[in-house]
């Protein structure tokens, strides 16, 4: 015994300096959470000393400002049950050392004659949370200040213009008036105000259309034009430059060119931004121009080259061609003029209609742009390939020539169709969804939309709420119409770019009121919970709709509560989960689009499928009414793209993916009817 | 000498288009905002009509919706002038009944062959094809 003793004593002391090195503020408590000991970085942290410290009760430690709520609910709580625990976040204000953020961890262990104990861990992550914090702001303030330029840039574009116009007329009409009096040296001065004029106008739409495509507002305006009397008028713009640096201009174009679909300006206006660089870059040089059709990964292209033998480009200056607001020497801009736009835009064009701009060039002996773009731009590759074939007169019905596409269609199980009017958000869903491994397909609007889905029955259909002349809702209400799309979910939403936010009414299916029976009976063995009777939830404010939906609901087996409206379901969820939620959309106090809103955002909740009920036969008025939730949603609690997309996809993984996996639709109905 | 009604807020673009349209020998008549051009369009029967689009008081397309209502008013032709070359506007423009539609800056001697094209029965110069 007399032995054993010291080697107790030197083993505490030990593990007592091991503490002490520890840098953390480590607490040893008893079950009774009396404090047996501290490590010296808690003393140093909390500047308290062993006196105050040691057996007494955690809550009464330094005059009780350890009597944190949240850490009684976890000692008291938490720890009984588990005998470990990490990274538990605690926030609280100390008296002397004022705010701090700790995580907490700890672990029950045995310490022989000690009994058992618990050793509490503090991280102080004050200062980390407040850099993380600071940074958000300042990534939310930069893009902030990005997006606020753009904007007061793109809005900025008639307020610039409009004096250039005065100058640019009244120069041109002093000219004609010069002219016609033979007051030539005036006529000639006249020319060069004009001339500078244009320069600027051109210089500042090469700086409004940046900054409208940053801004998200650059759109597409599609049509089919004959290519080579495209680049005949390109050529005859660009001849008096060409013959300024005694260059000769060659064209060449294949004779099957043909037709295009494409946005015809911004095509003209990226080979007229090659040619002139050609010229400018290019003396006493040969300038080639060649365009011709070809066939790459199953489409059509039109590929256009411009060939100088003019400087051409060292390595480092191709890098920095094609980057905004960059030449490809700074010296470049003295010498050549130029906002160093044209490229960068040439390319943003370019990838906006699913093509490119690339080039290849050796120092010295010149340089070969080129442009490649699908022959036909635009969304659905059936009706392109009909278009390409030249059968464009039979579009209004494009079922004829979709069959015959190059391109054979994917198989159908697998595919997602997202209805948007805007071609950005429209590519961004499609980019995304692509890359989580969807296959996607697009249509700019209602109509093309609803075709789409007839031909290619997709897994799930997004849809945007808003859009100019066939809106979510009425496309909503024609696929729930149809037999044979009706069971295809559906994610509404919509994303707007200013503020950069969106929203989805995560609904799970959708049913039009008066209920029709068959209808939900159909939608409820779904969703059937795997130990009925399920409960169900009933928010909707009309009671007699209610009762309605309620007998509905009952003979089915289900077991039903209700409520009036979102808050007082909210109330009925904290009470109760229940396994479905019937939801109508227009209500009192909170609608539906903020409870649905709510419930995505609830982590217990947010699988709760949600079945919208919406009224049959929407009005003019009520889709206002409906678009109005959406925005004021946007406005409280809109998503950034970011979250949205996210959210998209979750919704995806939980009711599209299932189903890409059943049977063929024929042998899918067979198996739940049986 | 053809009679052209301009209407068009911009004093300048007016003042400009006026004088030159002038010099090529057309008789101007000036209306500054959509409701005084269709009023002007009845009192002065001019040959033809050039319309700004966004104009006060009345938008060029209501105006020329209000014109090609008119049986007093509806054979006159008119062209709208678009601020925007987006041809969502120019669309927008023949779908309330214009006869064509030229961009704005104007470019006088394509806009003349637009006049002229017109003048002489010879329809729309331009434009339009995409609008179907």
């Amino acid at each position: 015994m007399m032995k054993r003793k010291p080697l107790v004593e030197d083993i505490e002391t030990y593990a007592q300096d091991i503490v002490d090195t520890v840098r953390e503020p480590l607490l040893m408590l008893d079950t009774t959470l009396r404090v047996r000991s501290a490590n010296r970085a808690f003393y140093q942290t909390f500047q308290v000393s062993p006196e105050e410290t040691e057996n007494r009760l955690i809550y009464e430690l330094g005059n009780g400002q350890w009597d944190i709520p949240a850490l009684r609910t976890l000692l008291e709580d938490v720890i009984p049950t588990s005998s470990v625990f990490n990274d538990f976040e605690l926030e609280h204000t100390f008296p002397i050392i004022g705010r701090r953020v700790m995580l907490l961890n700890g672990r029950k262990l045995q310490a022989g004659h000690h009994g058992e104990l618990l050793v509490l861990a503090m991280e102080d992550v004050t200062e980390r949370r407040r850099a993380e914090e600071e940074v958000a702001k300042a990534k939310e303030a930069a893009e902030t200040a990005n997006k606020t330029k753009s904007l007061f840039l793109a809005n900025m574009s008639h307020e610039l213009r409009t004096p250039l116009n005065a100058i640019l007329g009244y120069s041109e009409m002093l000219q004609e008036e010069a002219a016609e009096r033979q007051l030539d040296e005036f006529g000639a001065d006249l020319g060069k105000i004009n001339a500078a004029g244009k320069h600027l106008l051109a210089l500042i739409s090469d700086i409004l259309d940046l900054s409208k495509i940053e801004a998200g507002k650059m759109e597409l305006f599609l049509e089919s034009f004959d290519v080579a009397k495209m680049i005949d008028e390109v050529a005859s713009t660009i001849r008096p430059m060409v013959e300024k640096n005694a260059n000769t201009l060659h064209i060449v174009v294949a004779p099957e060119l043909g037709m295009m679909r494409a946005d015809q300006i911004k095509v003209r206006q990226g080979l007229f931004n090659l040619l002139s660089n050609a010229v400018k870059f290019t003396h006493d040089g040969n300038i080639t121009m060649d365009a011709g059709r070809q066939l790459m990964d199953g489409r059509e292209w039109i590929v256009f080259r411009v060939t100088d033998t003019g400087i051409g480009l060292s390595p480092e200056q191709i890098v920095k061609l094609f980057q905004d607001f960059t030449q490809a020497d700074a010296s470049t801009t003295r010498k050549f003029g130029g906002t160093g736009l044209g490229l960068a835009l040439t390319r943003r064009f370019c990838q906006m209609m699913g093509g490119d701009v690339t080039v290849h060039s050796v120092p010295g002996e010149g340089s070969i742009f080129t442009i490649k773009l699908p022959a036909v731009v635009g969304e659905a590759k059936p009706e392109a390939a009909a278009e390409a074939a030249g059968v464009e007169a039979v579009l209004a019905s494009p079922d004829d020539g979709g069959g015959d596409g190059a391109e054979p269609l994917p198989p159908p199980a697998t595919c997602v169709l997202v209805i948007d009017d805007d071609p950005m958000q429209r590519d961004l869903m499609q980019r995304f969804l692509s890359n989580e491994g969807f296959c996607v397909r697009a249509a700019g609007g209602g109509e093309q939309g609803l075709r789409l889905a007839r031909q290619l029955r997709p897994v799930a259909i997004t849809l945007d709420v808003m859009m100019p002349d066939m809106d979510g809702w009425s496309v909503l209400k024609a696929l729930k119409a149809d037999a044979a799309l009706s069971d295809i979910p559906v994610i509404m939403l919509t994303m707007v770019d200013d503020p950069e936010r969106g929203f989805t009414l995560g609904a799970a299916d959708y049913a039009t009121k008066p209920v029709d029976r068959q209808r939900l009976s159909r939608i409820l063995k779904k969703y059937t919970c795997p130990h009925p009777p399920c409960s169900v939830l009933l928010v909707d404010d009309d009671p007699a709709s209610r009762a309605m939906t309620r007998n509905i609901l009952e003979k089915e087996g289900w077991k039903v509560s209700e409520a009036e409206n979102g808050r007082v379901a909210l109330e009925c969820m904290e009470r109760e989960r229940p396994s479905l939620i019937l939801l109508d959309l227009m209500m009192p106090e909170m609608d539906g689009f903020e409870f649905a809103d709510r419930v995505r955002r609830h982590p217990e909740w947010r699988l709760i499928p949600i079945v919208v009920l919406s009224a049959h036969d929407l009005s003019g008025e009520e889709r206002r009414r409906l678009n109005g939730y959406v925005e004021s949603i946007l406005k409280k609690a809109g998503d950034s793209h970011e979250a949205l997309l996210h959210k998209v996809r979750d919704l995806l993984d939980d009711w599209a993916a299932p189903r890409a996996m059943t049977l063929p639709r024929g042998e899918e109905k067979r198996a739940t009817s049986a | 000498m053809p009679k052209i009604l301009l209407v068009e807020d911009n004093e300048m673009n007016r003042d400009m288009l006026s004088r030159r349209l002038q010099r090529k020998g057309y008789q101007v008549v000036l209306a500054v905002d959509g409701k005084s051009g269709v009023e002007m369009a009845r009192t002065q029967a001019p040959d033809l009509v050039l319309m700004d689009m966004s104009l006060p008081v009345l938008d060029g397309w209501e105006a020329t919706r209000r014109l090609k209502a008119d049986a007093a008013t509806q054979h006159i032709p008119v062209i709208a002038l678009t601020a925007h070359a987006m041809s969502s506007d120019c669309e927008k423009a023949l779908e309330a009944g214009c006869d064509d539609y030229d961009t704005k800056p104007v470019e006088l001697r394509r806009l003349l062959g637009k006049i002229e094209a017109i003048l002489s029965g010879g329809g729309m110069a331009s434009g339009g094809e995409s609008a179907s």
